[in-house]
């Protein structure tokens, strides 16, 4: 029996090795993770937060221990996870969502708790305090923005803005955006097709890109700025060939079609944004503030780099929505929920918020922050001046319960794509949308009831 | 290589064609050598970039400055140590379980006879089939109602539990051991446990070396497990790798996380690189080349 490579051990050497392992393994669990975390199971003064890295920095949950005398397990946010948990009846005591397109999913399906009560008595969190953007997070039953609260915001943008480089304008010879006063969407583009370089028939510099937190957010923001509704009045519906909703699509095929900017049929490798304009290679990013943080820490760049208002239709009303508000809700099954919503008031309240709000990754949700934001630079004081301003423009533009943002993106990905090539028409798209969303929403309806 | 070894009295046409052929045969295979290891080279020219070379458009093939301080930088923004820690023990203890309990299950699809054994053994393989996702929901409210979420006992039932295509390798080459080695054993008064470990295990090296490097390198590189089963705390290098490297927006810093996967990567290649032989030989003998 030697015909196999590699010299056989000894039967008595096999056994010792396998012996060994099993020891080695046994030790290695036993100090290490046999013990059931009471933090999953929610039980005392642990709290289990489910959210991405980076929400919640080490050293913060050090401080938090020491402060509110509460242990913070983080668990990463995975939709999956998350279910599962909610399935088992074992959920965070906290979640991450997008309140902008999460909130009146869950809020629907019950499992989000109503945060009403806990507000009412907080010393940290006020009412007259919490910005207008703080809405996203309340739903009645039916409509987005109204009723009991669910959640908070952590900061947020107003996603529609966008920032241009000046060095790109320049070298094309273009004016720059007037400062307060919003663009039409078809100036937008006009400009980008302007700005935008090719060699080799291959983009080099990208004239601009915009393509919303989601495809749905962004349709849905766009519709409302040329004063419709991409959905009907109890949400179980979309229409695109509405005269405001086909307006906003023909708008969005037409930046897709001239190619100035990363979409479906010309992606850009980086995935997002940021290193993009960082490398010189988009002239305008819709982005709202929060990109200035990432601007604000390459001084180059932030000498170049301006923010300018959301865009409008012409004779559309001037909107500059949030489409995202990413923040916490409490699952309705958490098992502790009075430590849970002391960790929420820290989390929003306390030095996690101002170390947000002085961070200049978003603007603070609690109107008593803003004077954290950062303004010592003559870059930053420009960038101020922009967004105090839209703020005042800024609405609520509400969301379906019926699905959620990414399962509409997935449906419009598989169906765009053709009218983006100019291989069917937008009112082809148009119709070609409302069969397969609508199917999805009323799958949705059914599921809630 | 016997056809392109020279012959010693060949003439210097044949020396110069084997030559040619050698020399043919060996531009190709660094080719397909290059062409494998080009990934890897991307990432590890990734690791060394800044954000604003990562971006470059045409592309930036080379760094102008090489970025060694990203490694550095990958390994001190996490604990890179205690997630590489956490990886090894369920990898080491997965690994070992595994291989030892589908050598086990092989051992009895091999050798034993019952009814029924085909149609289990069709069902086993069938598992192979079923993709992870439709049985991710069910295992972890099983494991939920265990109480062991949060814990590395999962790694150890999946463990005990064997894997079907690890049995399959065995059972290959269980079977292809001669009956007479059995026979005798029975003669001398073995039973069947004792075959397994005193006659078939201690033959099939090359074959537990492949299922153990096999294992290790599921259990190194899976995310979807310990992503749904362990906290940000006790969480493994793979779902670190992919997560943990963010700015303070949220967005990924590429190149930090091109850095942190060629380190991720690296103890993976070094295990194959000591126990190949092993591993060729075991996947070879078991008829699965």
């Amino acid at each position: 029996m030697r015909a196999h490579a590699g010299a056989p051990p000894s039967r008595r050497r096999f056994l010792a090795m396998s012996a060994g392992g099993a020891m080695a393994g046994a030790a290695a669990l036993s100090g290490c993770a046999l013990q059931v975390s009471s933090g999953v199971s929610g039980s005392g003064e642990t709290v289990t937060v489910m959210v991405n890295s980076g929400d919640i920095l080490p050293e913060q949950i050090q401080q938090a221990k020491k402060d509110l005398g509460i242990k913070i397990v983080l668990v990463k946010y995975d939709i999956t996870k998350l279910i599962a948990m909610l399935t088992s009846g074992n959920p965070p005591d906290l979640v991450r969502g997008v309140g902008a397109v999460e909130l009146p999913y869950f809020a629907a399906r019950d499992v989000a708790e109503e945060l009403d009560p806990y507000f009412a008595r907080s010393s940290v969190l006020k009412a007259d305090d919490l910005d207008p953007v703080n809405d996203l997070w309340r739903f009645d039953g039916r409509t987005q923005g109204k009723g009991p609260r669910y959640g908070m915001a952590k900061d947020f943008s107003q996603d529609s803005m966008y920032w241009y480089n000046t060095a790109a304008f320049d070298k094309a010879g273009v004016d720059y955006p007037p400062e307060t006063d919003p663009v039409t969407y078809e100036e937008w583009l006009a400009t980008a097709e302007r700005l935008v370089q090719r060699k080799n028939s291959q983009t080099v510099v990208f004239g601009g890109s915009f393509a919303g937190l989601t495809r749905a957010t962004l349709l849905a923001t766009i519709t409302a700025s040329a004063g419709g509704s991409l959905f009907s009045d109890d949400f179980s519906r979309v229409d695109f060939t509405a005269p405001e909703a086909r307006k906003a699509l023909a708008w969005y095929i037409d930046y897709c079609r001239t190619k100035v900017g990363p979409s479906l049929i010309q992606p850009d490798p980086n995935g997002w944004d940021g290193p993009t304009y960082q490398a010189g290679r988009l002239a305008m990013s819709n982005s709202g503030y929060w990109m200035g943080g990432m601007i604000g820490a390459d001084k180059k760049l932030a000498e170049v780099s301006r923010l300018a208002p959301a865009p409008i239709f012409a004779g559309g009303e001037r909107i500059s929505a949030c489409q995202g508000g990413t923040g916490l809700w409490m699952p309705r099954g958490a098992k502790n929920k009075d430590a849970a919503w002391r960790v929420f008031e820290w989390f929003f309240g306390e030095e996690p918020a101002r170390a947000r709000a002085s961070g200049g990754w978003g603007i603070p949700t609690l109107k008593s922050l803003r004077p954290l934001m950062p303004a010592k630079e003559d870059y930053q004081k420009r960038v101020l001046k922009v967004q105090e301003n839209e703020l005042k423009h800024f609405s609520v533009v509400s969301f379906t319960p019926y699905t959620r943002a990414d399962a509409f993106d997935a449906l419009f990905n598989q169906t765009a794509p053709a009218a983006m090539n100019g291989q069917i028409s937008v009112d082809t798209l148009a119709g070609r949308l409302n069969a397969a969303i609508n199917e999805q929403l009323k799958r949705g309806k059914e599921q809630v009831g | 290589m016997t056809a392109t070894s020279l012959p010693p009295t060949s003439s210097p046409d044949v020396r110069v064609r084997v030559r040619v052929r050698r020399l043919t045969l060996y531009t190709v295979l660094v080719s397909v050598a290059g062409l494998f290891l080009g990934p890897f080279g991307w990432l590890v020219l990734s690791g060394l970039k800044t954000q604003g070379e990562l971006a470059a458009s045409p592309v930036h093939w080379l760094p102008d400055v090489f970025q060694w301080h990203n490694f550095a930088r990958a390994f001190t923004e996490i604990d890179f140590l205690g997630y590489a820690r956490n990886s090894l023990i369920i990898a080491l203890v997965y690994a070992t379980l595994v291989t030892l309990s589908s050598a086990w299950v092989g051992f009895g699809f091999a050798r034993l006879d019952a009814p029924g054994k085909k149609v289990l053994f069709g069902v086993l393989l069938g598992s192979m089939m079923l993709p992870q996702m439709v049985t991710l929901l069910p295992t972890y409210l099983i494991f939920a109602k265990l109480g062991m979420v949060d814990t590395y006992w999962p790694w150890v039932l999946w463990g005990l539990s064997a894997a079907p295509y690890l049995v399959f390798l065995f059972r290959q080459f269980f079977a292809g051991m001669p009956r007479e080695l059995e026979e005798a054993a029975i003669v001398d008064g073995c039973g069947y446990a004792s075959i397994f470990w005193r006659i078939f295990l201690p033959q099939s090296w090359p074959v537990l070396s492949a299922s153990f490097i096999i294992a290790f390198t599921w259990t190194w590189g899976d995310y979807i497990a310990p992503q749904l089963l362990l906290s940000t705390d006790r969480t493994t290098l793979a779902v670190a790798v992919m997560t943990a490297y963010v700015n303070e927006g949220g967005t990924p810093v590429l190149e930090l996380q091109a850095a942190a996967s060629v380190m991720y990567v690296v103890p993976i290649l070094l295990i194959f690189l000591v126990a190949q032989r092993g591993f060729v030989a075991g996947m070879s003998t078991s008829g699965l080349k």
